[in-house]
């Protein structure tokens, strides 16, 4: 593969406005450098993450999603994240049955004062998703097709 | 036990203990039952009781039209009383709202539904009143309970994939799996939500697959495995297959099993400190 | 001249339509279900059955489709219309119930605009349809007008007169074109006249009398049966999906910010949210009065308008539904039970 046309993974990373965005904002305060890949989608707290922002992140051509909120205990509304640390647990399986890496969504917990495990984490997510390839088998259901007759468009 | 239900909805009526009694009758073939709604005594024999009553009558207790004849007395195998159990708990019934005319079951379907072939629960776990012999109910093992889908965890990411995208290349979008779910009581369900428009109502792959899989994701630590979602697929998609995915999952990080004890917290409205998070970096 | 059609024959048939660029659907076993669906060789077609559980509307309304495209630049709006959805088809194989649906919904879809993916569809496509040698408890095709054997909607009909031969019967100039084309693939009868031959056609109970049926609807708007009946019913769309006949769909855009697709998709006035109103209020809040519509959309309104009715007794919705509701169950209650309004309100 000639070097313009190497796969640059598309990475969307849901961040905890409280822990994990604060880190990476001290990641470029401290000027550290991480690769370019991420779009960062800052809320309130991963407890408030519906599992559906995730499979809304991969129709919108996401060839991976990182997860990020305050570690155990940290939570600025106290439970947060351990509610969304319940529905990782079960929500992880099933995409995994459904075919799906369980590499392209990955999950950490990164804290305010994390700087360095940000750079380290999100450099991780991106390296693994580059070495898995864009995500074709979703990105073939995105699209309904050229503009012809939907059978057609099927085979 | 046809006479002993029969006699005992009868009281029920006459007393006006409850106003209807949600049963089962005779339906358009002889391998086929119905749901029957009994409100005058006199009608009791309309009710009937055998191997083909695989219906979950529970889910009537989120349809209107079914409410406004009263307070029910329901029969209910024993997995179906597990959703009640679940409906209490989850603030969705008084245990006072429902009479439970709860039957002893050896199993449903021909041929047998895959739900009763690892059936720890003849006798149901809650009731007023069992009609039938009481069953006992056999301790079976975590691997024998969620058997059915090992063959599918053993698949490769790629035959996974595959699989599932063939099944739900087979939606219609008709939402007989919600519709006929007792536990998918939301009055707006979310793909009926457009602003925005987070699940796409088209039945094509993308909205297929986000379909299916928020439907069940919306069951987990909750799907009491009747199996109806299953059953009334139009295009015989597998879906209990991935309830019961969710079911070994929630039970295998949270000890926790759907509609067992009234007293177990639901699953996904708590959390351990201690939870698994292998996972988390 | 009458012709045959021997068994040993389906695969020149399949690879004849193949030269000729047809796509061909044919009844195809898939798992558990019996579906039409495309096939490549005559191997993959099943014929064993009563009915297949998906319709042939699909063919001609799919359950999804994209109507328009469009994408929204700095000043303007640029669209872009689907071409060629209607592709050279043969249907081999439906029973004469969905074929007989064809021209009643051609009626709608003809009616105050013409609908060019369903017109350009049904010119695109020859239906080739099998008479019905077995029947079922949900069928009543007879009670409706049609037949097990009816030719309405059909362009050749095949009748099976023994195990491995149908007697074929052209009906249309379009099915007349297609056979002659496939020449040597139809046998002539060695039998002239059909009269010798031993057609082998279900006998489907008469279940109704469907003259009774319209003038009860006519008057009773307001019954108790009405809610009687589908006190059962779960409220999903299982029954107008599978439905031959049922064609209501519903428009939506799904699109970013500055593109997306208009698409078209099934919908079902069995659903609460068919007939919901952006002010909240619903004409059609509970089940009963949207069981209603369903029965009086097919035996009544359809029937005022355009004088056919909408339904073709393929017994589809009955053996489908969650809550064994049976439309031909209800259809005999109406043709027997007294007009009675009550609580007219």
């Amino acid at each position: 593969m000639s070097e313009e046309n190497k796969f640059e993974p598309k990475i969307v990373a849901f961040l905890c406005n409280w822990c994990t965005y604060a880190g990476a904002d001290l990641a470029g305060t401290g000027r550290k450098q991480y690769q370019a890949n991420v779009r960062v989608i800052k809320l309130p707290c991963t407890g408030g993450i519906d599992p559906l922002f995730l499979i809304k992140a991969f129709e919108r051509g996401a060839d991976g999603i990182l997860v990020s909120g305050c570690h155990p205990g940290d939570c600025h509304y106290n439970s947060g994240n351990y509610h969304a640390r319940r529905r990782w647990n079960v929500f992880r399986p099933l995409l995994e049955f459904c075919g799906i890496n369980p590499e392209r969504i990955q999950f950490s917990w990164v804290s305010a004062a994390e700087g360095g495990k940000w750079v380290e984490t999100i450099n991780g997510v991106i390296d693994s998703i580059r070495a898995l390839g864009p995500f074709e088998g979703y990105q073939k259901i995105n699209t309904m097709g050229p503009m012809v007759s939907s059978e057609s468009a099927n085979q | 036990m046809i006479e002993a239900l029969r006699k005992k909805a009868e009281e029920l009526l006459r007393s006006k203990t409850v106003d209807v009694i949600y049963g089962y009758g005779e339906g358009s073939t002889p391998e086929r039952t119905r749901p029957v709604f009994i409100t005058k005594p006199e009608d009791v024999n309309k009710l009937t009781w055998n191997k083909y009553c695989v219906y979950n009558l529970t889910t009537y207790l989120k349809r209107q039209e079914a409410r406004k004849l009263g307070k029910p007395a329901i029969v209910v195998k024993g997995c179906d009383a597990k959703t009640i159990i679940v409906l209490i708990k989850e603030s969705q019934i008084k245990r006072e709202d429902v009479y439970i005319l709860g039957v002893t079951c050896n199993g449903v379907g021909e041929p047998q539904a895959t739900k009763c072939k690892a059936c720890d629960i003849h006798t149901p776990r809650i009731y007023d009143e069992l009609i039938g012999e009481k069953i006992e109910n056999k301790e079976i093992s975590f691997e024998e309970r969620y058997a059915e889908i090992e063959e599918y965890e053993k698949l490769s990411e790629k035959d996974k994939w595959e699989f599932w995208q063939k099944q739900f290349a087979k939606c219609i979008k008709c939402y007989a799996c919600s519709s006929i779910c007792p536990l998918c009581f939301c009055d707006r369900c979310i793909v009926d939500k457009n602003q925005p428009q987070w699940i796409d109502p088209s039945a094509h792959p993308r909205g297929n697959l986000s379909w299916n899989v928020t439907r069940a994701y919306h069951l987990a630590g909750r799907c009491i495995n009747c199996e109806e979602c299953q059953r009334v697929c139009p295009a015989d998609i597998p879906l209990n297959l991935l309830n019961k995915k969710l079911a070994k999952e929630t039970e295998k990080n949270f000890k926790y099993r759907a509609g067992y004890n009234i007293d177990d917290e639901l699953a996904m409205a708590t959390y351990k400190e201690d939870d698994n998070q292998d996972f988390i970096k | 001249m009458e012709k045959t059609l021997k068994k040993e024959k389906f695969n020149s048939l399949i690879t004849g339509l193949k030269d000729q660029g047809y796509k061909t659907i044919a009844p195809k076993k898939d798992s558990n279900l019996v579906m039409l669906d495309e096939v490549q060789s005559a191997d993959e077609i099943h014929l064993d059955h009563v009915q297949t559980n998906n319709s042939i509307k699909e063919f001609f309304l799919p359950k999804t489709e994209k109507i328009l495209s469009y994408r929204i630049e700095k000043n303007k709006v640029s669209m872009e219309e689907p071409e060629g959805f209607a592709v050279k088809t043969v249907v081999f194989g439906s029973r004469p119930c969905d074929a007989a649906s064809l021209p009643i919904m051609d009626k709608v879809f003809n009616w105050d605009c013409t609908d060019k993916f369903w017109v350009q569809r049904r010119e695109a496509t020859t239906i080739v349809t099998i008479a019905c040698d077995k029947c079922d408890n949900y069928c009543f095709c007879t009670s409706v007008g049609l037949a097990p054997d009816s030719k309405e909607g059909s362009d050749v009909l095949l009748t099976k007169v023994s195990d491995d031969e149908y007697l074929v019967e052209t009906v249309t100039e379009k099915g007349e074109k297609l056979v002659e084309s496939l020449g040597t693939v139809f046998t002539p009868a060695d039998n002239p006249g059909t009269e010798t031959l031993n057609r082998q056609v279900a006998t489907v109970e008469n279940k109704f009398e469907i003259e009774k049926v319209k003038p009860w609807l006519d008057e009773n708007f307001v019954h108790k049966v009405w809610a009687e009946f589908s006190t059962k019913c779960i409220g999903c769309g299982a029954c107008t999906f599978v439905c031959p006949t049922c064609h209501c769909f519903d428009i939506v855009d799904e699109c970013t910010m500055s593109k997306g697709d208009r698409v078209k998709n099934w919908d079902g006035c069995q659903f609460k949210m068919f007939t919901l109103h952006t002010s909240g209020h619903n004409p059609r809040s509970t089940q009963d009065q949207r069981w209603r519509q369903r029965i009086m959309h097919k035996f009544k309104y359809y029937v005022e308008k355009f004088d056919s009715i909408l339904c073709v007794g393929c017994g589809r919705c009955s053996r489908v539904c969650p809550a064994d509701m049976n439309i031909s169950e209800m259809l005999e209650i109406i043709a027997t039970e007294e007009s009675q309004p009550v609580n007219k309100e």
